[in-house]
C-alpha cells in the first residue's frame, strides 16, 4: 500500500474535483447556476462540464467555511465505487475505472491512479462486501438481542451468513473468475488475505464464538475452507439461483458439525478405552496377588 | 579541457554580461543556458535558433545519441499512460511527434481489442445487426481519441507534419504552433498533457506547469519525460564522460552543429533533480506526483493528476 502524501497546505489550496467532505451528507439536488462562493477555480466551468463541481452551500454566505475537502483516497473510493457498474461489460480492468471516473465528471485519465489491472477495483469491491456483510449479521444480532427474532443454531447461521456472501457476487459472477486470478497475484495476497481471514473472523464472532483456546483457529479454518470451495463450486454453478451451490454448502457445513461431534466422541471413546485397559490391568494384578496368596 | 573551457566561458559570459549591464539593454533577469548565464528573452531566442538547426536532423541525432533507447523511453512513457479510446491528449514540445504517433498506434490496438471482445459478446446477433454494427465501428477506429501536437518551433513542426505523411498517419492529428508558457488553449479541455524531452528547454517552467494544469480537464494526468539526475557515482561518471566527450563529437559529424549540441547536454546537467521537479509540479497544484526513475535516473517520467 503506497502511503499517502498529505501536505498539511494542500486541504485549502484550490482544488477541482475534490468536494468538501461536507457536500456528501447534503441530499439537495445539485442547482446548476450554483453560487460559486468559494475561490477555487479560476475559470469558469459549464454547468454540463463537470456536474459535481463545487456544490452550493446552504450554510454561510462568503466562502470561509472551515470545513475539509475530501482527501485522495476519499475521491478514489468515489471513483472505484462508480466504476463497479461497469464492471459486467468491461470486466475488473481499468477501462472500466475510466468509465466510472467519467460518470463523476472526470477525465478517463483518472484511471492512471490505479493499477491497470484492476486489483484496486477488486479489493475495493471485496471490502464493501464484507462491510455489508458485517452491517447485515449486526443487525441481525440485534434483533435477536431485543426478542424479536430466534436466535438460529450455528450450522444454519453459517449457512446463511456464507450465501448471503455469496450472494453480493451475483451481477458480477461472470467476470469473478478473472477476479479471483487477480486477487491470487503475489503483489495482492496480503491484502486479499487479509480480508478474507477478517471476514470470516467476524461471521463467527457474530455466530456467538468466544473460544481462547485452539478450537479459534480449527473453526476458522474449517470455515475458511467451506467458504473458499463453495465460491468455486459456485462459479462453475448453472442451475437457477445456483440451487447446487446452496446444496452444497449445506452438505459441507454438515459435514463440518459432524466432523466436530465425531472429534469429541473420538476423544470420549479414547478414554473410555483407557479406562477400560486400566480396570483390566488392575484387575489382572488383584488376580495374581490374591493367586499368589493362597 | 572540459574544466578548462567551462571556466573560459564563465569568464566570457560575465565580462559580457557587464557590458550588457553598462549597455543598459534590460532584457529580463539572468538565466541559464547551457553553461552560459543569458537573459530570459536571449534564452528563448538561443534556443529557438537550437532547434531550427537541428530539426532535420533530431530523429538521427536522437537515435545515434542514444543509441535507440529514446525510442524505448517514448514505449514506456505510452504504457504508462495506458490511454483508452476517446482520449484527448496534448502533446506540448511534441515537434517531430514521436510522441503522438505512439498514442495514435496504442490507441487503435486497444480500440481493436474493444471491438474484437464486443463482438464475441454479439453472438447471439442476426447477420444483419453484426454487418451494421460493423459498418458503425469501422469508421471510428480510433474512437475518437485524437492528439494535438504544440511546439514553439515552426521547423520542428514542419519535419513533423512532412513525417507523418510519410508514415500515413492521418486522423486524430492536429499541428498547434504554440509557447508552453502560453498555450493556445481554453481551460479543462485536454485529458493529458505530455511533454517529452522539452520542458528544459522551457525558460520559465513554473509558467508552462501552470499552462498545464490550466488546460487539463479536472481527473486530467500531466506526464513529464525529461533527462534527470543520476545518483549512482560510478555510472555518472561514465554517463558524464559519454555526454560531453561524445555527444558533442557526434552532434558535429552528423548533424554539423557541435554548439546546440554541447547546448543540449549542458541544459540536462542544469536541469533540475527528480525531487526538485516534483516539487515544482506540487506547487502548480497537482496531486499524487511521483516520478519513476528509467536507467537508474538517466531519465524520469513524472505524473501528476489534475484533482
Amino acid at each position: 500500500v503506497r502511503c499517502q502524501h498529505y501536505p498539511p497546505l494542500r486541504a485549502l489550496q484550490a482544488s477541482a474535483v475534490l468536494r468538501r467532505v461536507s457536500d456528501e451528507h447534503k441530499k439537495e439536488p445539485l442547482t446548476s447556476s450554483s453560487q460559486q462562493h468559494f475561490d477555487s477555480h479560476p475559470a469558469d466551468h459549464q454547468p454540463e462540464q463537470e456536474p459535481q463541481g463545487p456544490r452550493p452551500s446552504y450554510t454561510g454566505q462568503g466562502g470561509q467555511e472551515s470545513e475539509d475537502y475530501e482527501s485522495e483516497e476519499q475521491l478514489q473510493h468515489r471513483i472505484l465505487t462508480a466504476a463497479l457498474e461497469f464492471v459486467p461489460e468491461h470486466g475488473w480492468t481499468a477501462e472500466a475505472i475510466a468509465e466510472g471516473a467519467k460518470t463523476l465528471g472526470l477525465s478517463v485519465a483518472a484511471a492512471g491512479m490505479f493499477h491497470s489491472d484492476g486489483s484496486e477495483l477488486i479489493l475495493h469491491f471485496v471490502s464493501e462486501c464484507n462491510t455489508k456483510l458485517s452491517e447485515l449479521l449486526e443487525k441481525e444480532q440485534k434483533l435477536v438481542q431485543l426478542g424479536e427474532a430466534e436466535k438460529k443454531p450455528i450450522d444454519e447461521f453459517l449457512r446463511d451468513a456464507v450465501e448471503t456472501r455469496l450472494r453480493m457476487l451475483i451481477p458480477y459472477i461472470e467476470k469473478w473468475p478473472q477476479a479471483l486470478s487477480v486477487l491470487l497475484l503475489p503483489r495482492n495476497i496480503p491484502s486479499s488475505l487479509s480480508l478474507l481471514t477478517s471476514m470470516i473472523d467476524d461471521i463467527w464472532h457474530y455466530a456467538g464464538d468466544q473460544s481462547t483456546d485452539f478450537n479459534w483457529y480449527t473453526r476458522r479454518a474449517v470455515l475458511t475452507g467451506i467458504y473458499n470451495t463453495t465460491e468455486l463450486v459456485m462459479m462453475q454453478d448453472s442451475s437457477p439461483d445456483f440451487e447446487d451451490t446452496w446444496r452444497f454448502l449445506e452438505n459441507r457445513v454438515a459435514d463440518a458439525m459432524n466432523m466436530s461431534n465425531t472429534a469429541s466422541q473420538v476423544q470420549s471413546t479414547g478414554e473410555a478405552v483407557v479406562q477400560g485397559l486400566m480396570g483390566a490391568a488392575v484387575t489382572v494384578s488383584n488376580a495374581e496377588t490374591s493367586r499368589a496368596m493362597r | 579541457v572540459r574544466l578548462c573551457r567551462c571556466r573560459c566561458r564563465a569568464l566570457l559570459s560575465r565580462s559580457a554580461g557587464v557590458l550588457r549591464a553598462l549597455r543598459g539593454l534590460a532584457a529580463g533577469p539572468e538565466m541559464h543556458f547551457g553553461f552560459q548565464t543569458v537573459t530570459e528573452a536571449e534564452r528563448r531566442e538561443k534556443i529557438y535558433q537550437v532547434f531550427e538547426s537541428v530539426a532535420k536532423k533530431y530523429d538521427v541525432m536522437n537515435d545515434s545519441m542514444t543509441l535507440g533507447i529514446h525510442r524505448v523511453w517514448k514505449d514506456i512513457l505510452m504504457h504508462k499512460m495506458n490511454p483508452s479510446p476517446g482520449t484527448l491528449l496534448l502533446d506540448v514540445a511534441g515537434g517531430t511527434g514521436d510522441v503522438a504517433f505512439r498514442f495514435i498506434n496504442y490507441v487503435r490496438s486497444v480500440r481493436e481489442r474493444q471491438l474484437q471482445r464486443k463482438l464475441k459478446h454479439h453472438q447471439n446477433l442476426s447477420w444483419q445487426e453484426i454487418f451494421d454494427s460493423y459498418q458503425k465501428d469501422k469508421f471510428n477506429s480510433l474512437g475518437d481519441s485524437q492528439v494535438v501536437v504544440c511546439d514553439i518551433n515552426r521547423e520542428m513542426l514542419k519535419v513533423g507534419k512532412q513525417k507523418a505523411q510519410h508514415l500515413g498517419y492521418c486522423e486524430g492529428l492536429s499541428w498547434v504552433l504554440g509557447n508552453a508558457e502560453e498555450l493556445p488553449f481554453d481551460d479543462d479541455k485536454f485529458d493529458v498533457y505530455t511533454i517529452a524531452f522539452g520542458i528544459r528547454n522551457v525558460t520559465r517552467i513554473d509558467l508552462a506547469l501552470q499552462e498545464a494544469y490550466r488546460v487539463l480537464k479536472p481527473g486530467g494526468r500531466f506526464l513529464c519525460l525529461e533527462f534527470s539526475h543520476v545518483s549512482n557515482p560510478l555510472l555518472s561518471r561514465l554517463y558524464d564522460l559519454y555526454s560531453f566527450q561524445v555527444i558533442p563529437v557526434l552532434g558535429e559529424v552528423i548533424a554539423g552543429d557541435w554548439k546546440s549540441y554541447q547546448y543540449l547536454v549542458e541544459s540536462i546537467r542544469r536541469f533540475p533533480p527528480q525531487e526538485e521537479l516534483k516539487a515544482m509540479i506540487e506547487d502548480a497544484g497537482f496531486f499524487r506526483v511521483d516520478y519513476e526513475n528509467l536507467n537508474f535516473g538517466i531519465v524520469a517520467i513524472h505524473s501528476g493528476f489534475k484533482l
